[in-house]
């Protein structure tokens, strides 16, 4: 009766508290053989805002890069059929400790092209090395803006025309500005995650590789609109589905 | 019984989760700073003396609090009023380094920031205190942020011997100059005019401006040449001034420091400058020519 | 304000449980309702300095104060120009003390008997509500390195006169070693009397900068009055070395030329400070004030003309400054003097055209009458056997600092005579203790504006200067002040 309703109500209570607690310390062992992959399209749903053009006056070499291209803001890009690019995923829940430390090799480039930064958001591991290049023939300087109370450092340096790129890495998750002090219109992202990651394309799609079989919460996220999860589960050797639906404001 | 333990788990299960979304962007408490308080890290060593924080509470509380506040963020009381903003200890961004970007600066570039004051801003040349009190100040200023509890202070960059100034330098220095594009901010003729200086902002999103090198103020970090290649080689964090240190090359920075004195006023430091630039007939650079 | 919210984190100041708190329990009880903090306010508006920055325990100053004053009030950081200040700055102060003290004197009193009236000392003990006089202080720049500093000051009835009014023109040349102040200004005293923390009668001035031996006429060496002239200062820019010379008329900074030709004196001081480590600052210093001033006057029907004083004579007041911090709670300020008038001033004469300090002659009618110093007329000789008298004094404060908020103070001065004018006078005749003891406390420490709570007891002493015994023989002046008060600026 009303007894043992509140005993189970506490059990499950107990249950969650405990799983929320210790989901980071509970280890899965997994085959690198029967990896999976989450895959899965993102898209607005409602109006896509307008992106505002940007003038870019102030530099005669910017604006003559954009003479017949006017550049414009990369808030919100939406490709045809609604597709949300630049979104970034990860898995916020379920990998193993050591799943989430294994750093990939690769290194991630952002480029400054036509005074915007190549690609708006570039994704990457916690301590992860990534390159920032510029392949413009004015200068820059490279300004990222971590809270520095989270471990991870701002910096800020120069980057004149045919500079060498410069190589650096993060130590904590975080969602990190760009900026360039030079063009203040110049915006991009350093999203630096934990574990396997994918961006959307021109189409909102996107695939997070090398995923091992197991249950998972994946978080999607877009810069103007925040966060979202879900859980899916992998089984080994196959995709999952994750699709993401921002509203637009 | 049981409704209780329903309660508290609730209660439990919000507190934690709570913590876990906010745990990066808390904003830190005398609590936690106590703590430091008593740290290794809450120490100084300038020359052969020895600063301990504790012995700065009354110090600080009588010299500083009005701007930088109890808590060490650059809340003061007056901080609302001034511009530039008081220091955020908490966030352990400072400007005057001979550290690289993005490192924590060394106690000696601490104690010269406290005895020599910030020109043009509200920070005063703290130098009537004594050596002992500076020192004791730049301990409890580092007891403020966990920064300095997890990382060390950077490693001071290497200043090559000051070599003599020649027209030659002084024209390589323009050079840089224009390579640099230092002009973007700081203008052709270096009075602040540039064609990015009006829409500047530093870390917090504040309107902030480039140093004028022609209307006579002393550059921030102090009056010497070393201070001035300091500036650029390591950068002003926290402001858009970035470091340099991997594009120009040591000798070529003396040679940007003698002509970024030559942009200056006459003063102590720049007769032989100002004397090559005007033999010279030296004119601003030309932004608009092609680059070589 | 916004700012207050995140202020009340910062630890209260505990709660002092000395034998002195108890004594003055009636305004420790105050304590309660104070807020915990986390001069002029003008000044500490302008910068965003709280009061504490500049003064040990306002209105006394620090050495970041002292350093402060002597740029110029300026902190020299390229933005002490008022054109930086929003133009609604209002660059002034006022400054009041409400207090209540008792005072206990010996007095000159009438006494009635059968056989007739005649007078006794004794003494009168009064006590009630009082008010000090008010301050307006107005100073800082006009430009950067031009300041100045006006003070119309009041007495208690709200009669005014200019307790300071110069202009300084600092940093000449780009150098802290040339400025040049003109007007009428404080001497450049180590111990500064115009910021004592004192408040009695007899204590709330520095008697060994205005001991004046008796019946000796001049009264323009008063190192602690402002004077009129003209100030040469100096200093190291870290204002660890400071030197200064000063070409002042002998008017005791009475306005309206009512001494004469060549009535001027110099002031010279040179100080000179060390860093002592963990005890703080030392500062050793020597000052001198010499000078010339008239002794009689030329008379129209009997009074003397204001202005043509002549027959200067010498005076020198010469000494050392000490301000020795020791640890960051405790200091201790000590000022030596020796002292030595001309024989024509210990037989009173120069004072002929004396001054209230306001400008206004207080000798209108004949010279040598009652009331009225003797005019040296051509003929006169000194009485024989007249002396210069000298004497050697000392002034010793000490301060204990608890906090920038509460602060613990006593001074004990000496002036003894070391030579009198006339040789019958006694050896000690006119001899002054000076003891007195108290403390400030600030409920709180912003920028804005200043409030103290304070106590003093001062007990003065003077030997020989008392009203006459019922026997016609002089007594002893004992006096004392209890003083309680709440003293505010803003």
């Amino acid at each position: 009766m009303k007894h043992q309703r509140n005993r189970g109500w506490a059990a499950i209570l107990a249950t969650l508290v405990l799983v929320g607690l210790g989901s980071l310390s509970i280890s899965h062992k997994a085959s690198a053989a029967a990896e999976g992959k989450i895959t899965g399209t993102v898209k607005l749903d409602g109006t896509a805002p307008h992106m505002k053009g940007i003038e870019m006056s102030k530099d005669p070499v910017c604006d003559k890069a954009h003479a017949n291209n006017p550049a414009h803001s990369e808030n919100v890009v939406v490709g045809k059929g609604g597709g949300l690019e630049n979104v970034v995923l990860y898995i916020s829940e379920g990998l193993s400790a050591s799943e989430l430390n294994a750093k990939p090799t690769q290194v991630p480039i952002f480029d400054q092209k036509g005074c915007m930064y190549t690609p708006h958001v570039l994704a990457m591991d916690v301590g992860q090395e990534f390159k920032v290049e510029t392949s413009d023939p004015t200068a820059h300087n490279i300004h990222p803006e971590p809270n520095p109370l989270t471990g991870n450092i701002p910096w800020n340096q120069s980057q004149p025309p045919g500079a060498a790129p410069v190589v650096k890495s993060w130590k904590t998750p975080e969602m990190i500005h760009v900026k360039c002090n030079i063009h203040p219109w110049m915006s991009g992202w350093f999203a630096v995650v934990k574990g396997p990651y994918a961006t959307t394309d021109e189409n909102g799609s996107y695939t997070i590789q090398n995923v091992p079989p197991g249950s998972y919460t994946v978080t999607a996220w877009q810069e103007t609109y925040g966060t979202q999860t879900q859980k899916v589960t992998v089984a080994a050797g196959a995709a999952a589905t994750a699709d993401f639906t921002f509203k637009a404001k | 019984m049981h409704r209780n333990l329903l309660k508290w788990s609730l209660l439990l299960s919000a507190v934690v989760a709570l913590c876990l979304s906010a745990a990066s962007y808390a904003q830190l408490t005398t609590y936690q700073q106590q703590e430091w308080l008593h740290s290794p890290a809450a120490s100084s060593h300038i020359g052969n003396i020895t600063g301990a924080a504790p012995a700065a509470a009354m110090p600080y509380r009588r010299y500083c609090v009005g701007c930088h506040g109890p808590l060490g963020d650059g809340n003061g009381e007056n901080a609302q009023w001034i511009n530039p903003k008081p220091r955020d200890f908490q966030l352990a961004i400072f400007k005057c380094r001979s550290t690289p970007t993005g490192t924590l600066p060394t106690d000696q570039d601490l104690y010269d920031s406290i005895g020599r004051g910030l020109d043009r801003s509200n920070m005063p040349s703290w130098d009537a205190l004594t050596k002992q009190e500076r020192a004791d100040l730049v301990a409890w200023i580092k007891h403020f942020s966990p920064r300095w509890q997890n990382e060390k202070a950077g490693t001071p960059i290497q200043i090559p011997a000051e070599p003599e100034i020649t027209p030659d330098r002084v024209k390589t220095g323009q050079e840089v100059f224009r390579k640099m594009e230092c002009w973007k901010c700081h203008g052709v003729q270096g009075m602040a005019n540039g064609p990015s200086s009006s829409t500047l902002t530093d870390d917090l999103g504040r309107p902030i401006s480039p140093f004028n090198f022609t209307d006579g103020s002393r550059p921030l970090c102090g009056s010497t040449d070393q201070d001035i290649y300091k500036i650029f080689m390591t950068g002003l964090d926290g402001t858009p001034m970035p470091s340099f240190a991997d594009n120009i090359k040591p000798e070529e920075a003396w040679d940007l420091v003698f002509y970024l004195r030559s942009l200056q006023p006459h003063n102590a430091y720049n007769a032989k400058e100002r004397e090559i630039a005007n033999q010279l007939g030296l004119k601003p650079v030309n932004p608009n020519a092609p680059a070589q | 304000m916004r700012m207050w919210a995140q202020s009340h984190l910062c630890p209260k100041p505990q709660r002092v449980s000395s034998v002195l708190a108890a004594a003055f329990a009636l305004v420790f009880l105050l304590l309660g309702a104070s807020q915990p903090a986390s001069a002029l306010p003008a000044f500490a508006r302008k910068y965003g300095l709280r009061c504490s920055a500049c003064h040990e325990s306002w209105p006394a100053l620090n050495n970041f104060g002292l350093k402060f004053r002597d740029n110029g009030y300026q902190l020299m950081n390229d933005r002490d120009s008022p054109i930086w200040q929003n133009p609604g700055y209002w660059p002034v102060t006022f400054r009041i003390t409400p207090i209540w003290h008792r005072v206990s004197s010996l007095q000159q009193v009438d006494t009635y008997s059968t056989s007739g009236s005649a007078s006794t000392a004794q003494r009168i003990t009064s006590s009630g509500f009082d008010l000090s006089g008010l301050d307006f202080h107005t100073g800082g720049t006009l430009e950067k390195n031009f300041s100045f500093y006006v003070l119309p000051s009041s007495d208690s009835t709200g009669a005014f006169h200019f307790e300071s009014v110069n202009a300084r023109v600092d940093n000449i040349g780009g150098s802290p070693w040339l400025n040049i102040r003109l007007g009428k200004f404080e001497l450049n005293n180590l111990l500064s009397e115009k910021r004592t923390l004192w408040l009695t009668g007899n204590g709330g001035i520095y008697q060994t900068y205005h001991f004046i031996p008796v019946n000796d006429g001049n009264t323009f060496g008063q190192m602690g009055d402002n004077q009129l002239g003209v100030e040469y200062m100096g200093h190291s820019v870290d204002d660890r070395t400071r030197v200064s010379a000063s070409l002042l008329s002998s008017n005791d900074g009475s306005v309206g030329l009512i001494t004469g030709a060549n009535s001027y004196s110099g002031f010279f001081t040179f100080d000179q400070a060390f860093d002592a480590g963990k005890l703080g600052t030392e500062r050793l210093g020597a000052y001198a004030f010499v000078g010339q001033a008239a002794t009689y006057y030329l008379t129209n029907g009997g009074v003397p003309i204001p202005g043509s004083g002549i027959g200067n004579k010498g005076f020198s007041r010469v000494g050392f400054y000490g301000q020795f911090y020791l640890g960051s709670h405790f200091d201790i300020n000590v000022v030596t003097q020796h002292g030595s008038d001309n024989a024509w001033f210990g037989q009173n004469y120069g004072n002929a055209i004396a001054s209230d300090g306001n400008g206004t002659a207080t000798c209108t009618s004949t010279a040598g009458t009652t009331g009225c110093p003797p005019n040296n007329t051509p003929g006169s000789m000194l009485a024989p056997g007249s002396r210069a008298p000298t004497w050697n004094g000392y002034t010793f404060e000490a301060r204990y600092v608890y906090s920038p908020q509460l602060i613990f103070k006593a001074v004990f001065e000496a002036e003894r005579m070391s030579q009198q004018a006339n040789p019958t006078n006694a050896s000690n005749l006119g001899n002054i203790n000076n003891y007195s003891i108290g403390y400030r406390y600030n409920p709180f420490m912003t920028s804005r504006a200043g409030f103290a709570y304070f106590g003093e007891f001062n007990l003065f002493h003077q030997d020989g200067t008392g009203p006459n015994n019922s026997s016609g023989n002089p007594t002893n002046i004992n006096t004392s002040e209890l003083l309680f008060g709440i003293d505010f600026d803003f």
